[in-house]
């Protein structure tokens, strides 16, 4: 029978269309699809391999205008990669989600999706139906997540103990470029979650936490600032550049003469007038500033601009202030100082005012670059993590790397059971499924060895990755897991000289392991299902 | 010489005949043959990419009628049955087209052979009448009365619904929600008062359901952090005005004549907006919603007396809040009281994967819920949705008409077995066509066979016996490679379901088969159909 997407023929062989623009269509089905979608999404998935684990290698990334990312995480690969084909966006999609989810793993996500299927189309030559194929993935994945739940230990939060958390948070940067200064920076996380958390909630807003680089110094001095930092500088150079215990006032008005919104004409006739014009507008400025003084401000952070004269005239009345500071900083300074946000200058009283204990300008080296640092604040549910290096792509790897190590720390809170990590509860999984396998009449009794068999595969790369020997590392650490039934020894990848995680301090969340896990054994089914592809000729 | 009559305008294409009746069949079964693979649990995906690149994942038949861009005519009946079955039913689409295409094959030897398509017609609208006559004798009403035995029935049809889709593996835990999720209407199951929302990240068991309204953070100024972000019995007031310092009149222009007066228009703008607020604050309101923006001002103000404001909510998450909470919609802020004011029992933000969302729950009216999707994709997520509908409608179906039949080709089997015994006592060319739909319903677990890679004829033939010895709920068991009695297996469809099928389908069919000839004026529309000219083309004596 004829089929769309081909020619028709009718009875009397005569050729007819059936869709919109037929002959500029692609159309791939049957095995040939599936196959095609399983090659692409072992390329995506063999790219990120070698970045996984502490010894994982970085990418290079250009980008159309040339700007350069050098990256190890595995969603910001995937996102700059700026794939075409259908399914490998799938996969760029995956690790988009973990990395929304959680935060962390994005690589081992991947990894894993593309051991799936590679094993997947061993067991689709074997003749097995792709969907029974993906249902016992479906049902070894839950196999595997029930087990971690059983090898799961619980991990105590405890505020005045944050050593556990830092080392945690070290296991995250361990992969990163940034592990020079470790320990430091795995502080530097964990203080910085702790300080926004609401255990209660046992939530974390990450937008109480602001990031900034700034170009020069070492890694090492990058510092935890309780407070708001801000590109900005005071307004006049000769403002005091150091304050301390003042009073700020947050406006979000203009130091300006007020403007109505509605179109309108003022129609200066006469020298008089004009005279009159002026002076309304030296009298209203004044009338500001004293406004914010006699509120007790002693300092004015404002959204927008004022001109020279205006500043002169700040400085002469001694009120030091900051202009153009961004809506997002405006925000993080007023939750920061306590104060608030004032849109307009009759409103400002005294306890609107926000406190702070010490506000300073920083200057960098020999360039001329200043920055504010606003701190000793009343509540330093704001913080900010300052970050130096020696150059733009570091400190962007540096900012991504703290913001993986923020969500484990953040996962933590919300959920504190914890997993050892070093590739120990892929293979512990592994083991479990192989088990379960056997007990199942069904076809799927293959996909369950196939899927254990993918699991291996994160540690296996971790092998690699560490330059061990991967098959002969892999069956060492499996038979003892299995001889001293311990579900915590992983691949060794810092040859410290034991395999046991628990020892070594390698942390992992439970979410994030069950997470990676799922969505990987999703993404696999809905790629597995697909046996039709339509689509323009000049893509695909 | 008898002169040329040009009849129709030149470049006219017009083609009659048999060969074009046979054309048109040929065309309907090709776009049959494309969603043929995606019936049934072991059914498979189809991927399309349309000219942007962006992809569809889809097992939905109607979905992938609707993105195929079929242009050739009688091809589009198929299409606009797949439509219709989505929104009569929203269920069943795929079949619906299927068994269309198949009732074309099954007559066309006929037509081959030079039966009246009338006949063919007559014959086929006996026989869907049977049929419906013989769904609705055979099937079973669920009792309303036990509570809870009324549930797990809807709960069995929702699970049906969701057999053949990407989320068959939790459909156990889907099939709670959805029930959930319909039971919570009121009386005329509005859909619109289900909200989906998508949020990338996590695992499908994520997904909750919401007995009240959430919606995503909206975008917000400085000041937004800064405001509560939970509440326990708020006022909520739903409004749609702009809260922003802006012209009243954007084609007004004021004429200042002198310096004071200007102070003056400053100050009455200020005053517009800080009258609205005040009158706003005093209220008594907390939560403010508004479908236009809340501008920084506004947004500063409600944060300073600790209030929640929201601005830009889309207009049917608006709606559904009002219909969880009560209140209304209001153009001006002069007339807000109590009674126009919503409430619920707990307000706050959470988040979610990476958005944050609003939660209104515990609402005092609540007919309406939240459904917030979880996906490791967009495209899951898509399909995931798409499939909820299904199941969601399949429920709203049964309980609105609550008799229901086995599926899995059990209903099908038994329709084709009623009708063969009945063609039997038909004398005269009807016997036959009757005979060819019973062989067409067979297509159904003929089809579902063959996408498990099973062995259909054997399966079939199995159906057969059993169906011929009375055991009339018998279909294709998937799981086991086998035949079981799909009653008893808990395989349910609503009966309309089938009915509307059934129907769509062959009409349809008439609708093709009643069709001679085709003109299709020049250029309305691309690429050339229905088969060259036969006979006398172009409208012209040759």
């Amino acid at each position: 029978m004829a089929s769309v997407g081909a020619l028709a023929f009718d009875e009397y062989g005569r050729p007819f269309l059936i869709l919109k623009d037929q002959e500029n269509q692609k159309r791939l089905s049957g095995v040939e699809a599936i196959k095609t979608h399983i090659m692409a999404a072992r390329t995506v998935a063999s790219t990120l391999r070698t970045s996984l684990g502490p010894k994982g290698l970085d990418k290079i990334m250009v980008s159309p205008d040339g700007d350069i990312t050098i990256t190890n995480d595995g969603a910001t690969i995937m996102k700059m990669m700026d794939v075409e084909h259908q399914i490998a966006k799938l996969m760029v999609q995956l690790s988009q989600s973990q990395d929304d989810e959680i935060g962390d793993g994005t690589t081992g996500v991947v990894v894993l999706a593309g051991a799936l299927l590679e094993n997947a189309e061993d067991l689709i030559d074997k003749g097995i139906h792709p969907i029974r194929i993906a249902d016992g993935y479906e049902m070894a994945a839950r196999v595997a997540t029930k087990h971690l739940d059983t090898v799961a230990d619980i991990f105590s939060v405890d505020p005045n103990n944050l050593e556990p958390l830092i080392q945690s948070a070290m296991t995250t940067l361990g992969s990163k470029i940034i592990n020079k200064c470790h320990r430091q920076m795995a502080e530097i996380a964990v203080n910085a979650v702790m300080a926004v958390a609401d255990r209660e909630a046992k939530d974390v807003n990450f937008e109480l936490i602001k990031v900034e680089g700034k170009v020069g110094g070492e890694l090492e001095d990058t510092i935890l600032v309780k407070g708001v930092v801000i590109d900005k500088d005071f307004s006049h150079p000769q403002m005091p550049k150091e304050l301390k215990d003042v009073k700020i006032a947050i406006l979000t008005c203009p130091f300006e003469p007020p403007k109505p919104k509605t179109k309108h004409k003022l129609d200066v006739t006469s020298v008089e007038d004009y005279k009159k014009l002026r002076k309304y507008e030296q009298e209203k400025f004044e009338e500001m500033v004293n406004m914010v003084k006699d509120a007790g401000a002693g300092l004015a952070i404002c959204q927008w601009g004022f001109d020279d004269e205006a500043n002169h005239l700040l400085l002469q009345k001694k009120l030091p202030a900051v202009r153009w500071v961004g809506g997002p900083e405006i925000e993080l300074i007023a939750i920061a100082t306590g104060g608030r946000i004032v849109p307009r200058f009759e409103e400002l009283t005294s306890a609107k005012l926000g406190f702070a204990g010490l506000v300073r300008e920083l200057t960098f080296g020999t360039t001329k670059d200043r920055m504010l640092v606003i701190e000793e604040c009343k509540n330093s549910k704001a913080v900010t993590i300052f970050i130096r290096g020696s150059n733009k792509m570091i400190i962007e790897e540096a900012k991504r790397s703290l913001h993986d190590a923020m969500c484990v720390v953040r996962n933590l809170i919300r959920d504190n059971r914890i997993v050892y990590g070093g590739g120990a509860p892929e293979i512990s999984c592994s083991l479990a499924v192989v088990k379960e396998a056997d007990k199942i009449k069904s076809t799927e009794q293959y996909a369950f060895r196939a899927f254990a068999d993918s699991l291996e595969a994160i540690p296996l790369a971790l092998a690699e990755n560490s330059g061990l020997s991967p098959i002969h590392t892999l069956t060492e650490v499996k038979a003892r897991q299995i001889a001293e039934n311990n579900p915590n020894l992983g691949i060794d990848c810092l040859q410290t000289g034991t395999p046991d995680m628990k020892v070594q301090h390698v942390i992992e969340t439970l979410h994030s392991k069950k997470q990676q896990i799922l969505l990987a054994t999703q993404m696999v089914k809905m790629i597995l299902k697909i046996d039709d592809v339509r689509s323009p000729a000049d893509r695909l | 010489m008898q002169p040329q009559i040009i009849l129709l305008k030149e470049g006219t294409e017009s083609s009659q005949g048999k060969s074009q009746l046979i054309s048109n069949i040929n065309a309907c079964q090709a776009i049959a043959d494309c969603v043929r693979t995606t019936l049934g649990p072991r059914g498979s995906d189809k991927l399309i990419v349309n000219n942007n690149g962006n992809a569809t994942i889809s097992n939905d038949g109607a979905t992938i009628m609707k993105m195929l861009d079929v242009v050739h005519p009688a091809a589009r009946t198929l299409v606009d049955i797949a439509k219709s079955q989505d929104a009569e039913v929203g269920d069943g689409t795929t079949s619906v087209v299927l068994l269309a295409g198949e009732l074309l094959r099954q007559v066309k030897p006929y037509i081959e052979e030079g039966v009246h398509s009338q006949v063919t017609i007559k014959a086929y609208r006996k026989a869907t009448n049977l049929c419906i006559e013989k769904i609705n004798e055979i099937a079973v009403t669920i009792g309303k009365t036990n509570e809870a035995e009324y549930r797990a029935s809807l709960e069995k049809c929702a699970a049906t619904a969701m057999s053949s889709k990407l989320i068959h593996g939790q459909k156990d835990f889907f099939k709670k929600m959805v029930v959930d999720a319909v039971l919570m209407l009121d009386t005329l199951l509005p859909l619109d008062m289900i909200g989906i929302k998508k949020v990338p990240g996590g695992g499908l068991e994520d997904t909750l359901l919401v007995q009240g309204v959430a919606f995503k953070k909206t975008f917000s100024y400085a000041g937004f952090e800064m405001q509560p972000k939970s509440y326990d019995n708020p006022k909520i007031a739903l409004l749609n005005i702009e809260l922003e310092l802006k012209a009243e009149r954007d084609n007004a222009e004021v004429r200042v004549a002198n310096v004071a007066e200007y102070q003056k228009i400053v100050d009455a703008e200020w005053g517009i907006l800080y009258d609205k607020l005040d009158k706003i604050h005093q209220s008594g309101a907390k939560i403010v919603l508004s479908k236009l923006p809340i501008g920084d001002v506004a947004t500063q103000y409600f944060s300073d007396r600790d209030m929640f404001c929201a601005g830009r909510v889309p207009e049917e998450d608006l709606k559904r809040t009002i219909k969880a909470c009560g209140g209304s919609v209001l153009t001006t802020v002069g007339d807000l009281k109590d009674s126009t004011m919503g409430t619920c029992e707990r307000f706050e933000e959470k988040q979610i994967g990476s958005d944050r969302f609003n939660f209104f729950t515990g609402c005092p009216h609540a007919k309406t819920c939240t459904v917030v999707l979880r996906g490791g994709a967009e495209q899951f997520m898509d399909e995931t949705e798409r499939s909820l509908h299904d199941a969601i409608m399949i429920v709203r179906r049964a309980m609105k008409n609550d008799a229901i039949v086995a599926g899995g080709g059990a209903i099908e089997m038994e329709l084709s077995k009623y009708l063969r015994d009945v063609s039997r006592t038909i004398a005269g060319k009807e016997q036959l066509l009757i005979g060819a739909y019973a062989k067409a319903l067979e297509v159904i677990p003929r089809q579902l066979c063959d996408n498990a890679g099973f062995d259909s004829t054997n399966i079939l033939n199995k159906l057969r016996q059993k169906h011929a010895q009375g055991h009339k709920w018998y279909g294709v068991d998937i799981m086991n490679e086998d035949i079981a009695d799909n009653f008893h297996e808990c395989v349910w469809e609503p009966s309309l379901v089938k009915i509307n099928a059934l129907t769509a389908a062959s009409e349809a069919a008439c609708l093709i088969l009643s069709v001679d000839e085709t003109v299709k004026n020049p250029k309305s529309g691309g690429g050339d159909m229905g088969g060259m000219p036969a006979g006398r083309g172009r409208g012209r004596p040759m």
